[in-house]
């Protein structure tokens, strides 16, 4: 509850320090000051220190996972918010505004990572979604950016629309919007084949509207163009945080039902979860991996990458036990913290095309290392964080007997991902060229991305090291 | 036959006149007045069936805002003219299916009830509808999803601003 209304309050604080604060420098500090209380407040909150005492009637359950998911969005808000700040204020003449627009995206988060009831994921979603609908198209002078702002609020409305009828339909089977439902608690003196039906249909519905949030193909369009259309750092935020917090609503309403996912207990409705979701990945990967493989722009690249990761951490949701969720996490953080990196340099460079960094090596070699060690890390090559993600990913559909074929599937566009990654680095390290960047590089940026760079190689050597924060 | 009769009988054939006005009228304008009107005997049976608040919550959002969209599309588009275009015989003959099964389907739902059998009005009977109810619920049991629906606000009116502002 801690974050929640810290993080409102903070987006408040933001509104009035846009009145208050003429200089535009200031907002990005504030704003950092203010995520660095928010990660202070969430983690106390972890060990029990409340400062609000309210009776959620269990609309909101708090639990570890919850918590230590909040940590991460909001360390890797804080990371994103000093390592690019600087570009936000280049966005537009509303710098505190969307610093406001960016909290109340993380109070969407924080709802997401404890919601109990379908009505708090759906606030949940749509707190998250409104105000990137307003970031998509906070460059409004550029043509594609209103474009990508407008496709985004269309599709997202429709599949708001679609999560609604998924929850009538839910609500129709079970009588209550609670997550948790077990199949006896539903409505006696009708046949159980007509609830169960509908709330089969309701869940197939609501898979696909959060499969929208996530980009999971096929309901992944909007992504690249989205994606390509708005600035560049509010793509980082966008397909990061905002992201690993759709996936974290996604495992948390199939996980409250796993027992019920199963195909002995869908028989009679004839759904079979895990093949819908093996399908699901298999479809997303593909699409991702290689669509990502004909891109000439490295935006565009990265958006469709973002889909291939999609893909990948949607194997927690097929295997959803306790390694999906340890691995969800840590790819939450692995992919947030490496994407932050590659986005935070592209928007320093000139050219967005893979010519562009041609020779970025020779004229910034801080920025072509440490760059590399985010792709690296995408790519899942050892002694990176990704490595230890796509790990425990593919170890939890291990744990799961009888899809061994889907695992040699998540290898082989693995495989696949290092083919476009290494692009970048090729075109940074063996082509000539001159990699031109804005704008001089302070010099706290290269501190900041080698600490960034440096924590990959932490999580990369040691996982554990951030998953012990999840037990104690 | 009582008050409660009187009442329902007539703001039934209000209601079922002006639909059918609706659909009749040549000019789109027409039509969304008679639309209002619909609105506005569908709320009389509201309040008959003791449902204040949704009562004066369909005059308010369809009768108010919801017509006003509707009414400036129209004149945006400057559809006021008679013109109307010519639909396919198919169009209209699955028209009339669709809308037929879905009236077919009410007729039945409501013969087949037993509740509904022979009631017309439900004045001051049970108290689902009042907004004492309505507002008992509200801040007991969904206080959370109420309250963080007004940040869900706050950020659309922000966004509003950032978008609609000039530079």
């Amino acid at each position: 509850m801690n974050a929640i209304i810290t993080s409102a309050v903070c987006g408040v604080i933001m509104m009035f320090s846009s009145v208050f604060v003429e200089n535009k420098k200031t907002y990005r500090h504030i704003a950092a000051v203010l995520l660095l209380l928010l990660l202070a407040v969430n983690v106390a909150d972890t060990y029990g220190i409340r400062l609000f005492h309210i009776d959620t009637k269990g609309m909101l359950l708090f639990d570890r996972f919850g918590y230590f998911f909040n940590s991460i969005a909001i360390a890797s808000t804080l990371i994103y918010v000093v390592l690019t700040g600087r570009d936000i204020e280049k966005v537009g003449t509303y710098t505190a505004e969307y610093f406001v627009l960016i909290f109340f995206v993380l109070c969407g988060v924080t709802i997401l990572s404890s919601y109990n009831t379908l009505l708090m994921l759906f606030l949940g979603i749509e707190i998250l979604s409104i105000p990137l609908y307003i970031l998509t198209g906070a460059d409004k002078r550029n043509l594609k950016s209103n474009e990508a702002a407008l496709k985004y609020f269309l599709m997202g409305s429709f599949s708001t629309g679609i999560m609604l009828m998924g929850i009538t339909l839910i609500y129709g089977a079970t009588g209550t919007f609670d997550i948790y439902v077990t199949p006896k608690e539903t409505i006696t003196g009708q046949p159980a084949i007509v609830y169960s039906l509908l709330e089969s249909a309701g869940l197939i519905l609501m898979m696909i509207s959060i499969g929208f949030k996530v980009s999971a193909a096929p309901f992944h369009f909007w992504t690249p163009d989205v994606y390509d259309g708005s600035p560049g750092v509010f793509t980082s935020f966008m397909a990061t945080i905002v992201k690993a917090a759709g996936f974290i609503a996604f495992i948390k309403l199939f996980d409250a039902r796993a027992d019920a996912s199963g195909v002995e207990a869908n028989a009679f409705t004839g759904v079979d979860w895990k093949m819908l979701f093996a399908i699901l990945i298999v479809s997303t990967l593909l699409i991702g991996n290689i669509t990502a493989v004909f891109q000439q722009s490295v935006k565009r690249m990265m958006a469709y990458s973002s889909i291939a990761q999609a893909g990948f951490m949607l194997f927690a949701l097929f295997s959803l036990n306790d390694v999906a969720k340890e691995g969800l996490l840590l790819y939450a953080a692995a992919y947030s913290l490496a994407s932050i990196g590659i986005f935070a340099i592209m928007v320093k460079m000139k050219d967005h095309t893979f010519e562009g960094y041609n020779g970025l090596s020779k004229t910034q070699p801080v920025l072509a290392a440490t760059n590399t060690i985010f792709l690296l890390s995408l790519a899942g090559i050892p002694l990176t964080a990704g490595f230890f993600a796509k790990y425990y990913m593919l170890a939890s559909v291990m744990k799961t007997s009888g899809y061994l074929w889907l695992v040699i599937v998540g290898v082989v566009f693995a495989a696949v991902s290092v083919y476009y990654y290494f692009r970048v680095i090729q075109a940074m390290y063996f082509k000539d060229g001159e990699a031109t960047i804005t704008e001089e590089v302070s010099k706290g940026f290269k501190v900041g991305i080698i600490v960034l760079a440096g924590l990959i190689i932490l999580f990369g050597i040691l996982p554990q090291s951030l998953l012990q924060w999840f037990y104690f | 036959m009582g008050t409660a009769q009187i009442l329902f009988w007539s703001l039934t054939a209000l209601a079922l006149i002006s639909a059918i006005m609706v659909l009749v009228s040549k000019n789109p304008v027409y039509s969304v007045l008679w639309l209002i009107v619909v609105f506005f005997a569908i709320s009389g049976h509201y309040i008959l069936l003791n449902a204040q608040f949704l009562a004066i919550v369909n005059l308010i959002v369809y009768a108010g805002a919801i017509m006003v969209l509707f009414l400036f599309v129209i004149m945006l588009m400057n559809l006021n003219t008679e013109t109307e275009p010519q639909k396919s015989i198919w169009m209209k003959f699955f028209g009339v299916v669709a809308g037929g099964l879905l009236l077919s389907f009410f007729i039945s739902f409501v013969i087949s009830s037993a509740d509904l059998k022979g009631k017309s009005a439900q004045l001051k009977e049970g108290e689902i509808g009042l907004i004492k109810t309505l507002g008992k619920a509200l801040f007991n049991d969904y206080v959370i999803p109420f309250e963080i629906a007004s940040i869900l606000f706050l950020s659309a009116m922000v966004g509003a601003v950032v978008i609609g502002k000039k530079d």
